[in-house]
């Protein structure tokens, strides 16, 4: 029987997700209505409205929030789409400290 | 067919599955439009330079790599990455089909407003998303010259009467509530 702590786990979604280590965060603009924000994040990443929101929450209360990961391809894609909505976002690297 | 009363504040609506309605009255199609001429035009000033480099223009490759002076196109057309050697490569790839893509909600958003009878505007639900981008571009510049960055809504709220940045704050706030009864009905689920 093998057993996975929190550690392996943590490990093998490092393996998987090795072709994935950039992320798109949205920062926090004193213009965008949070509604917007919320509506925005669900018809463009298809989020539900609870998940849109609690994204929305987290980026008017802590300033910013992840709101998609995957390749750098990927990213430019997102922020390029959030752009084009007026959103303020940028992509760095998953790993580099927020 | 009634009478629109400029006072009384109605905003979008839903109608049926795929159809989102508002009026406006003309004083108030004639700002909507203002605003949105002042977008497109601005969006416009911004163009590529492809004498020398016919072949970047083909695949759409701008020939600015630095951010915007001004600071309301900047604020539109921001940096993707922090760094300023990422951003501006980026930027060098990007930027033209992004100004074409905001230039593409502010001209729907110009139609829908010159092609109205009675001040009466219905969009489908993309039409509602190009209202939203373009609304949201000119809540943006509006918002740069406002400095709602850096003043709070109640500094604001008592600009002195004279002062034109009252009028300015007047259309921002309309605006803002406009566009979130817009949310709102594409929020509510169909009938």
């Amino acid at each position: 029987m093998v057993k996975i702590d929190d550690k392996i786990e943590e490990a093998i979604k490092e393996i998987f997700s090795g072709d994935k280590p950039w992320v798109t965060i949205v920062w926090d603009d004193p213009v965008n209505l949070m509604t917007y924000v919320t509506y925005v994040l669900m018809e463009l990443f298809g989020y539900t409205k609870e998940k849109a929101n609690q994204l929305m929450m987290k980026v008017h209360t802590e300033g910013k929030a992840v709101v998609s990961t995957g390749s750098r391809e990927e990213m430019e894609h997102d922020v390029a789409r959030l752009h084009e909505y007026g959103l303020w976002a940028t992509l760095q690297r998953g790993d580099q400290a927020l | 067919m009634t009478e629109h009363d400029s006072d009384e504040q109605h905003g979008f609506h839903r109608h049926g599955e795929n159809a989102f309605i508002a009026q406006f009255s003309e004083s108030e199609r004639e700002v909507l439009t203002n605003l949105v001429e002042q977008i497109l035009e601005l969006l416009g000033e911004r163009t590529d330079n492809h004498v020398d480099d016919p072949l970047a223009a083909m695949v759409g490759i701008t020939t600015h790599d630095s951010p915007p002076e001004d600071e309301v196109l900047l604020r539109l057309l921001p940096n993707a990455y922090a760094d300023q050697v990422d951003a501006a490569e980026f930027r060098r790839y990007t930027e033209s089909t992004l100004r074409a893509k905001k230039y593409g909600h502010s001209m729907s958003m110009r139609i829908t407003l010159k092609s109205s009878i009675d001040g009466i505007i219905e969009v489908d639900h993309d039409g509602a998303n190009d209202w939203l981008g373009a609304m949201n571009d000119i809540r943006l510049a509006l918002g740069v010259r406002l400095k709602v960055e850096q003043t709070s809504h109640e500094e604001l709220e008592l600009l002195a009467p004279d002062d034109p940045m009252r009028g300015v704050y007047a259309v921002y706030s309309w605006l803002g509530w406009l566009q979130e009864s817009l949310i709102l009905a594409l929020m509510d689920e169909a009938i």
